[in-house]
C-alpha cells in the first residue's frame, strides 16, 4: 500500500506536468501588434515628406524619355482602382486620385501576386516617392508608370518592379478603404487620359457574333481582345475587353444581354490602343434586352448636296451656303473632275502667312425631326502635316452671316489625313446630331498656309447630306 | 562480476551427482543482487525446443529428457539481462544447477535508443524514408541491434528493404497499416516501460503469431501479467526531438485473487527538437488489466491512448541549406513573437484490445484477440487560394531564381532575394492575417486558412492464433485472421486565420468546384472542404507452420492465404473529374468506385544446420504475393476512383493492377564460442510489380500538376551483412557490423501520368473537354538505377565497457557510403525528350543527356555515438542514469534526397543545370548534428 501512495504521488506528478508544460498552442487569433508599424512608417512620411498630386507625378515625366527618378521627400495619395482577385492583372495595379470623379491615375508595377488582398480595391495609399522612378514599362505607351529600378535594352529604358521591400516600405496603408464610384463614361468618350481609372459603361453589350464564347480565347497564349459595343444610332460605338489567360473567369461565357459594365481603362501591351480590363465578372451587368441600331432606310434626306452643280475654279456661291475667309484672303471654290463637281479649299500658293475659310451649310430645322445624323465625304491632296486640319463645327445660333458672332461646337467625324491617298474621298461616318435643337448650320473649317510648304494642301467636299427620321 | 562468474562455474560443476538412472537437470534462479527467488523465468536449452518456466521458489526442472552432450542452457526473463551457461549433460546424471543468478537490466542500451528512435517517428512520412529500428531493437543479433541502434539515424534500411516488409504485432494483433504497409509508431509512443516485452522474429524465421513479412516481425505483448511487480518514474531531457520526457508505470503482477495490471502515463513535450521549431507535444496513457480466470483460462483487457503533435520540417534544396543552414526548417514563422509551424501532424489513434489466452491443453494454446483501433492523423498546412505562396522558401524567391533569369543572371536581384531570404525566411504570418482582414473589407474569401488533411480510420481485427506442440520435436502453428477497416479521408478547416468570409469550396487553379453538388459551399472552422472520401478495406488471412526440431537440424514451412479487397466512396463530385462525352456528363469522383480485389499467396521454408555447438548454418527461402497497399493502389485517391491500370476513369489495355510478388533467401553461417559470436548473412531479395505513385508539380513541354504512376516495378536487393562480438575480456566487449548491399532497379517499368490541369485538357469548338494525361503509356528507364532509402554500405565498429560497478559506456564509429539520390521516374522516360508534339527536340543531345541523369551519390560519412550510463540501488529502490551524444564530431551529412521532378524534360532540365545556381535542384534531408539524450529513473 505504500507503493500505492507512491503511485498516487507520482501519476499526479506526471499529470499536473502533463497539463501544465503546455507547447504551443492552437491560438491562432489576430495579433494584436498587427498594422502597427506600417501606421507608425505613414505617420512618419506624412509628417516629413511633402503630398504633391498625379499631375505633378505625371509632369515629371515626358512619354517615350528615360524614366525619371524622383530624389525628393514627397508622396502621392491614392484610391486603388484595380484588383487582381481574379488573376486579371498580374503583379500590377491602378490607383485614381479620387475615389469619384477622378482627374488622374497611375499604375504601379510590384514583384508581388495577389496584392488584392493588401492593396485592396478603393484602399486609400501613400506612395513614398523618394527613390521610386515615374517612366514607362514601354517605351512610348504612354502610360504613367511608377516603378522601383529600370532596366535598359535594346529598346529603351523603362521602369522595373518595386521590390518585396521597396513595396514594404513605399506603399503605406491608411484604414481608408473608400467605396468607389466608376466614372461614367461612353465608348467614344474614353481615351488615354482616363487610362487607369474605373469607370462604367452603360447600354454596352458583346458584339453580335461573339454569342456562345467566352471571356478568352482558348486559341490565344496571353490575352484575349473581345468587341464590346453600343448603339449609336445608325452604328455601334465599339470598345475592346482585355481578359488575360490567367483570368479565373477566363472560361465564363460572355453575356449575350445588354447592360452596365465597370471596368479599367488600360492600354494594350505595346501601348497603341486603348482598352478596358475587369477587375470582375461581377462587374458586368448585362440583364437588358440588347439594344436595336437605327435603320437607315427609314431615314430621308432633309438636306443634300452633291456639288453636281459646280462650276471648276470659280469661288464657291451655291445657294443658301456661306463662303467666309477668317484670315487670308482666299475662300472654298467650287471644282469638277471628271464630271464629278465637289467644294474644294487649298492654301498653296494663296501668298497668305495664314488662311483658315469656313464654308457653312444651309440650315436644318432640328425641331422638325427626331434622329437627325449628318454625312459627307471628304479627300486631301498635297497633306503634308496634322496641323493642316479641316474641323467640323455646328452651330444652333449662325445668323446665316456673321460666322464668327456664332458658337461652334466641333463634331468628331472622319476626315482624311496625311495617311490617305490623295484624291481618296473617305466617308464621314454618320455623325449622330440629334441632340441640337433649334436651327442648325454644320461649318467645314479649314486651317492653313500659302506660305509654310507644310501647311499649303488641299481639303475636297463631297455629298454633304443631312439624314433625318 | 568477473569473480562470481568463475565461483559460479565452479559451483556448477561440483554439483553434479550421480544419482539415479535418469538423466536430470534442473536448478534454481535467483536475483543477482537481492538474492531472493525470482519466478517465471524462462529455461531452455539452445537450438532445442526444450523450455521450462522457474515456479514461485525460482526453481524449475525438465521433464523432459535433455539431449546429452554439450548444450547451451539460456535463462531469461524481461527485465533481466539474460544469461548463457554451456553444460554438459551426462547419461543418467543429475544435473542440478542451484542459485544461478539473474541481474536486472537496469537501463541498456536497448532501453535507450528503443526510446529516442521510436520517439523521432523516422518513418514519418516527411522524412521521406522509413525506419525500422522499433521492429529491430528487440532483436538479440548484433548486427540487427547495430541498424537498429546506430544505422538508423541515417535512415539506414536493412537490405535496403522499406519497413513494410517487417510486421508489427500487439498481442497477435497486426499493427501495420493499410494505407502504408507501416506501423504507426507514434500509436503507442512515450510507452517505453510496456512495450518492453516483445518478440522478434528475425527475417523469414518462423514466428509463432504470423506468417510475418521478409524482415521478420516483432509481437509487443502487453498481457498485465506479464510484467514484473514495481513501478518506475522516469525523466529525460534531450534536443533530438522532444527537450523534456516524464514517463511513471506500475505493474501489480500476478495478484493472488488473479487479476494482474498495468498502467502507465507519460509526457513527452519541447518546443523544439534538432530542426527550427518542431515542436513535440504528447501525452500517452496506458492501462492492462487481467484476470485469470483458472488455470487455462485467462483474459486481458488493453488500451492505449496516445495523443501526439509533432511539428514537421521540410526537405530543402542545396541553395537553401549553404543560406541558413541544417537547422532550416521552412514550414515556420513568427506569430505574435512565437514560432508557429504551419505544419504539425497530429495522430490520436486509441487502440483497445481484448485478448483471450486458452491452454487447452500442455502442448496447445489457443489465443483469441479482437482489437478495435480509431481516431485521427491529421496533418496540417496552409492553403492560399487567395494568396501569394506563403513559403519563404518558394522557388522564385531564392537567389538562383534571378540567376536564371532567361535574360541572363540578374545580380542585383539574387542580392536582394539573398538577403531577403537570410534576413526573414519565415513564413510572414503577419502579412497572411492582413490579408484575410483586407479581403474582409472588400468582402472577399479568404486569402490563406489553415487547414488539416485528415485521415480518420477505424479499424476491427479479430484473430485466433493455434500453437501445439505434436511431440517434442514438432510444433504446429497456424492463425485466422481477419480486419476492416473504414478510413474517411478530408481536409477540414482548423483556422481562417482572421478570415470572417471562409473558404470558397473551388479549385483556384482549374476554377472548377471541389464538389459539384455543393458547387458554392463555403466553408469555415470545422467545416470539410477540397476532398472528402471514404476507403474500405477487408483482410481475410490465414496461415499453418510447421516447425521441426532436432538436434543436428531445425527447419520449418509456412504457407499463407491472404484475400484483400479494396473499394473507394467518394463523397464530392469533383468539378475536375467531370467529363463531357457526346453530351453525357460522366463523373469518376463521386460514388463507390470498384472493388479491387486482391489474393496473395506465401510460402517459405528453412533450416538450421548444427554442425556443431559452434558452427551453424541457416538458409531461409520465401515466397510471397501480396496486395500492394492502399496508397500504391489509388492514384488520385483525393479526386477520383483511378487507381493503377485504370486512368480517368477508364480500364488500360496495358496496366493492370496486380499482387507484389516477393521472393527471398538468405543463408547464414553462425559461429558461436564462449567470447565471440557472429554471423555471417548473403542475402538475395527480388521484388516484382510494385507500383509506386506520386504527386508533384511539373513544366516543360506540359505544366501542371501531375499524378506520376510508376506500375510493375521490379527491384533486386542482394548483399551481405556481417555481426560480430567478442567479449574480449568480462568487462569489455568489441563490436562491429557491417551491410554491402546492391539495391536496384531490376527493370524498365511503365509508367504514365494523369492530371486535370489545363495543358492536358483538350476543348473543342462545342465545349467538349478530353482528358488527355495517360493516354501514352511511358516506360521508365530505370533498370540499373539505385534504389533510394538510406546508405546502401554501412560499417560499424565499436566497444562497451560494463563496469562491475553497475556503470558501462560505449562507443562506437560508423561509416556510411553508397547513399543515392530518389531518381524521378518521369524524367527517365520518353517524357524526358519528347516535345509536346510526340517528336524528340531538336537540340537534344545524347551524351548532356547521360550527364543530367546521372543518378546522384552523396558524399560517404562517419558518424561516432557515445553512450554510458550508472545505477545505484538505494533501499530496495534503484536509481539509474545514462546519457549519449549523437553525432559527437558534429558531421554534416545528406541522409537523402529527392529529384524534383518539375524540370522532368531535357531542355527544362538542362536549362536549370547550366543555371548558376539550380533553382529545381534535388532536395535533402541532412542528418542531425551533434545531439544528446539524458535519462535517469527510479525503479521500485
Amino acid at each position: 500500500m505504500k507503493t500505492n501512495k507512491f503511485l498516487t504521488l507520482i501519476l499526479s506528478f506526471v499529470a499536473v506536468i502533463a497539463i501544465t508544460s503546455c507547447v504551443e498552442d492552437d491560438d491562432f487569433t489576430v495579433p494584436s501588434s498587427l498594422g502597427n508599424e506600417e501606421n507608425a512608417a505613414l505617420a512618419t512620411l506624412l509628417e516629413t515628406s511633402t503630398e504633391v498630386d498625379m499631375t505633378f507625378v505625371q509632369g515629371l515625366y515626358t512619354s517615350g524619355t528615360a524614366p525619371e527618378q524622383i530624389t525628393a521627400d514627397i508622396y502621392v495619395k491614392g484610391y486603388v482602382s484595380s484588383s487582381d482577385a481574379t488573376g486579371n492583372f498580374y503583379k500590377e495595379f491602378y490607383m485614381q486620385d479620387a475615389p469619384s470623379n477622378p482627374t488622374k491615375a497611375l499604375k504601379l508595377i510590384v514583384n508581388q501576386s495577389d496584392s488584392y488582398n493588401q492593396f485592396n480595391l478603393g484602399r486609400e495609399v501613400f506612395i513614398n516617392l523618394k527613390g521610386l522612378y515615374v517612366g514607362e514599362e514601354r517605351v512610348g505607351n504612354g502610360v504613367y508608370t511608377i516603378g522601383g529600378a529600370i532596366e535598359t535594352d535594346q529598346f529603351g529604358t523603362t521602369v522595373e518592379q518595386l521590390d518585396e521591400n521597396q513595396v514594404k516600405t513605399k506603399i503605406l496603408r491608411s484604414g481608408v478603404t473608400a467605396d468607389m464610384i466608376p466614372l461614367s463614361k461612353t465608348f467614344s468618350t474614353i481615351n488615354a487620359s482616363n487610362v487607369g481609372m474605373l469607370v462604367s459603361v452603360d447600354n454596352v453589350e458583346f458584339a453580335d457574333n461573339l454569342a456562345g464564347k467566352a471571356y478568352f480565347d482558348p486559341n490565344e497564349t496571353y490575352d484575349t481582345l473581345r468587341t464590346m459595343q453600343a448603339c449609336e444610332g445608325l452604328a455601334y460605338a465599339t470598345f475592346q475587353l482585355e481578359t488575360s489567360s490567367f483570368a479565373s473567369f477566363k472560361q465564363e461565357p460572355l453575356p449575350v444581354k445588354n447592360g452596365t459594365i465597370v471596368a479599367v481603362v488600360t492600354k494594350t501591351f505595346d501601348g497603341s490602343q486603348v482598352i478596358m480590363a475587369l477587375n470582375s465578372t461581377d462587374d458586368v451587368n448585362f440583364t437588358d434586352a440588347r439594344c436595336t441600331l437605327l435603320d437607315i432606310s427609314e431615314f430621308s434626306e432633309v438636306l443634300s448636296e452633291d456639288f453636281q452643280d459646280a462650276v471648276d475654279g470659280t469661288d464657291l456661291d451655291l445657294p443658301g451656303w456661306a463662303n467666309f475667309a477668317e484670315a487670308g484672303s482666299r475662300v472654298w471654290r467650287e471644282e469638277a473632275y471628271q464630271g464629278n463637281g465637289y467644294a474644294e479649299f487649298g492654301s498653296f500658293n494663296s501668298q497668305d502667312a495664314s488662311n483658315i475659310a469656313w464654308l457653312v451649310s444651309p440650315s436644318v430645322d432640328m425641331d422638325a425631326q427626331n434622329n437627325v445624323f449628318v454625312n459627307f465625304k471628304a479627300a486631301q491632296h498635297h497633306l503634308d502635316s496634322n496641323d493642316n486640319t479641316l474641323e467640323v463645327f455646328v452651330s444652333t445660333d449662325f445668323d446665316g452671316t456673321n460666322v464668327l458672332a456664332a458658337t461652334w461646337e466641333q463634331l468628331s467625324v472622319n476626315v482624311p489625313t496625311t495617311s490617305n491617298s490623295w484624291y481618296q474621298f473617305v466617308d464621314s461616318g454618320l455623325v449622330d446630331i440629334s441632340e441640337y435643337t433649334g436651327t442648325l448650320y454644320v461649318a467645314f473649317k479649314v486651317t492653313g498656309s500659302g506660305t509654310d510648304l507644310d501647311l499649303d494642301g488641299s481639303y475636297q467636299v463631297d455629298d454633304f447630306k443631312i439624314l433625318a427620321n | 562480476m568477473k569473480k562470481s562468474l568463475f565461483i559460479f562455474l565452479f559451483g556448477l560443476m561440483s554439483s553434479f551427482t550421480a544419482l539415479a538412472q535418469e538423466t536430470i537437470v534442473k536448478g534454481s534462479v535467483k536475483d543477482a543482487v537481492t538474492d531472493e527467488a525470482i519466478p517465471d523465468v524462462t529455461i531452455s536449452i539452445e537450438g532445442t525446443t526444450l523450455k521450462e518456466q522457474t515456479d514461485g521458489f525460482g526453481e524449475f526442472l525438465f521433464k523432459t529428457e535433455v539431449h546429452f552432450g554439450e548444450q547451451m542452457l539460456k535463462i531469461s526473463k524481461s527485465g533481466f539481462l539474460s544469461k548463457r551457461y554451456p553444460i554438459v549433460v551426462n547419461e543418467g546424471q543429475t544435473l542440478n544447477i542451484q542459485d544461478m543468478s539473474l541481474e536486472v537490466d537496469r537501463g541498456s542500451q536497448s532501453d535507450l535508443f528503443t526510446v529516442t528512435l521510436s520517439d523521432d517517428e523516422l518513418n514519418d512520412d516527411t522524412g521521406g524514408s522509413d525506419n525500422i529500428s522499433g521492429l529491430l531493437s528487440s532483436s538479440k543479433d548484433v548486427f540487427q541491434r547495430t541498424a537498429a541502434f546506430e544505422f538508423s539515424s541515417s535512415f539506414f534500411r536493412v537490405r535496403g528493404l522499406d519497413s513494410d516488409n517487417g510486421t508489427v504485432l500487439m498481442n497477435g494483433i497486426e499493427m501495420n497499416k493499410f494505407d502504408t504497409g507501416r506501423p504507426q509508431w507514434s500509436n503507442w509512443g512515450g510507452l517505453n516501460d510496456v512495450v518492453r516485452n516483445q518478440e522478434f522474429t528475425q527475417g523469414l524465421k518462423p514466428s509463432t503469431y504470423n506468417f510475418g513479412g521478409v524482415l521478420g516481425s516483432t509481437n509487443i505483448i502487453t498481457r498485465a501479467s506479464s510484467y514484473r511487480e514495481g513501478g518506475r518514474v522516469t525523466y529525460s531531457s534531450s534536443n533530438r526531438s522532444y527537450t523534456n520526457r516524464l514517463m511513471a508505470s506500475y505493474a501489480s503482477g500476478l495478484m493472488e485473487d488473479g487479476w494482474a495490471y498495468t498502467i502507465m502515463a507519460g509526457r513527452r513535450w519541447g518546443d523544439e527538437g534538432y530542426q527550427d521549431a518542431t515542436l513535440y507535444d504528447s501525452n500517452s496513457f496506458f492501462a492492462s488489466i487481467e484476470k485469470k480466470i483458472n488455470e487455462k483460462h485467462s483474459i486481458n483487457f488493453t488500451s492505449i491512448y496516445a495523443p501526439n503533435r509533432r511539428g514537421k520540417s521540410s526537405a530543402n534544396t542545396q541553395e537553401v541549406y549553404d543560406l541558413k543552414g541544417i537547422k532550416y526548417n521552412e514550414y515556420w514563422g513568427y506569430l505574435d513573437g512565437e514560432k508557429k509551424n504551419s505544419r504539425i501532424k497530429e495522430v490520436e489513434e486509441p487502440i483497445l484490445m481484448l485478448n483471450h489466452f486458452w491452454d487447452i491443453s500442455s502442448k496447445t494454446k489457443l489465443n483469441t484477440n479482437i482489437g478495435y483501433q480509431f481516431g485521427k492523423i491529421g496533418n496540417s498546412r496552409l492553403d492560399y487560394p487567395g494568396g501569394a505562396n506563403p513559403s519563404p522558401a518558394y522557388y522564385q524567391d531564392l537567389p538562383s531564381y534571378s540567376l536564371g533569369d532567361p535574360d541572363g543572371p540578374d545580380y542585383a536581384g539574387a542580392y536582394k532575394a539573398q538577403e531577403e531570404f537570410i534576413n526573414n525566411g519565415q513564413i510572414d504570418w503577419d502579412r497572411i492575417f492582413d490579408a484575410n482582414l483586407t479581403n474582409n473589407i472588400s468582402g472577399n474569401y479568404a486569402a490563406y486558412s489553415l487547414y488539416e488533411d485528415r485521415t480518420d480510420d477505424k479499424q476491427w481485427t479479430f484473430n485466433s492464433i493455434l500453437t501445439t506442440e505434436i511431440n517434442d520435436n514438432i510444433i504446429l502453428n497456424g492463425s485466422i485472421n481477419y480486419k476492416t477497416l473504414r478510413s474517411e479521408n478530408f481536409a477540414e478547416i482548423i483556422d481562417l486565420l482572421g478570415s470572417t468570409n471562409g473558404v470558397l469550396n473551388v479549385d483556384s487553379f482549374s476554377s472548377n468546384p471541389f464538389d459539384e453538388n455543393n458547387p458554392n459551399a463555403v466553408a469555415f472552422e470545422g467545416d470539410k472542404f477540397r476532398y472528402n472520401y471514404n476507403l474500405y478495406a477487408n483482410e481475410l488471412a490465414g496461415y499453418a507452420q510447421a516447425q521441426f526440431k532436432y538436434s543436428k537440424i531445425d527447419f520449418y514451412l509456412a504457407g499463407s492465404v491472404t484475400k484483400t479487397d479494396y473499394q473507394r466512396e467518394g463523397l464530392y463530385r469533383n468539378g475536375n473529374q467531370t467529363t463531357d462525352e457526346n453530351g453525357v456528363e460522366i463523373n469518376n469522383s463521386f460514388g463507390k468506385g470498384d472493388k479491387i480485389e486482391f489474393t496473395g499467396f506465401g510460402g517459405k521454408a528453412g533450416f538450421t544446420y548444427k554442425l556443431s555447438g559452434k558452427h551453424l548454418f541457416d538458409v531461409n527461402a520465401g515466397y510471397i504475393t501480396q496486395a500492394p497497399n492502399l496508397r500504391n493502389t489509388y492514384t488520385n485517391s483525393r479526386e477520383s476512383h483511378d487507381y493503377v491500370g485504370v486512368i480517368n476513369g477508364k480500364k488500360s489495355n496495358d496496366v493492370h493492377i496486380t499482387e507484389e510478388k516477393i521472393s527471398s533467401l538468405d543463408v547464414s553461417y553462425i559461429f558461436r564460442s564462449p567470447i565471440v559470436n557472429a554471423k555471417l548473412t548473403g542475402f538475395y531479395t527480388k521484388i516484382e510489380d510494385a507500383n509506386e505513385v506520386s504527386f508533384f508539380f511539373t513544366q516543360g513541354s506540359s505544366t501542371g500538376f501531375i499524378q506520376e504512376v510508376l506500375a510493375g516495378a521490379n527491384k533486386k536487393h542482394i548483399g551481405a551483412e556481417l555481426g560480430i562480438e567478442a567479449q574480449v575480456t568480462p568487462t569489455i566487449k568489441l563490436k562491429g557490423a557491417a551491410s554491402v548491399g546492391q539495391y536496384t532497379y531490376d527493370n524498365n517499368p511503365s509508367l504514365y501520368i494523369t492530371s486535370t490541369s489545363d495543358d492536358f485538357i483538350q476543348s473543342d469548338d462545342a465545349g467538349n473537354q478530353t482528358n488527355l494525361s495517360g493516354t501514352e503509356l511511358r516506360t521508365a528507364n530505370l533498370k540499373d538505377y539505385k534504389v533510394a532509402g538510406g546508405p546502401q554500405r554501412a560499417y560499424s565498429v565499436g566497444f562497451e565497457y560494463r563496469d562491475p560497478d553497475y556503470w558501462w559506456f560505449g562507443a562506437t564509429a560508423n561509416f556510411f557510403t553508397n547513399t543515392y539520390v530518389d531518381v524521378s521516374p518521369l524524367a527517365r522516360s520518353e517524357e524526358f525528350y519528347l516535345d509536346a508534339d510526340g517528336i524528340p527536340y531538336n537540340d537534344y543531345d545524347e551524351s548532356i543527356a547521360r550527364d543530367l541523369l546521372k543518378q546522384e551519390k552523396f558524399d560517404d560519412y562517419m558518424v561516432v555515438n557515445l553512450v554510458g550510463g550508472k545505477s545505484w540501488k538505494v533501499g530496495d529502490k534503484f536509481v539509474g542514469f545514462f546519457a549519449s551524444v549523437g553525432n559527437l564530431l558534429d558531421k554534416k551529412y545528406k541522409t537523402g534526397g529527392f529529384e524534383q521532378g518539375r524540370t522532368a524534360d531535357y531542355r527544362a532540365l538542362k536549362d536549370d543545370v547550366n543555371n548558376p545556381k539550380r533553382t529545381f535542384g534535388s532536395k535533402y534531408w541532412y542528418g542531425r548534428g551533434t545531439n544528446y539524450f539524458v535519462n535517469v529513473y527510479l525503479r521500485f
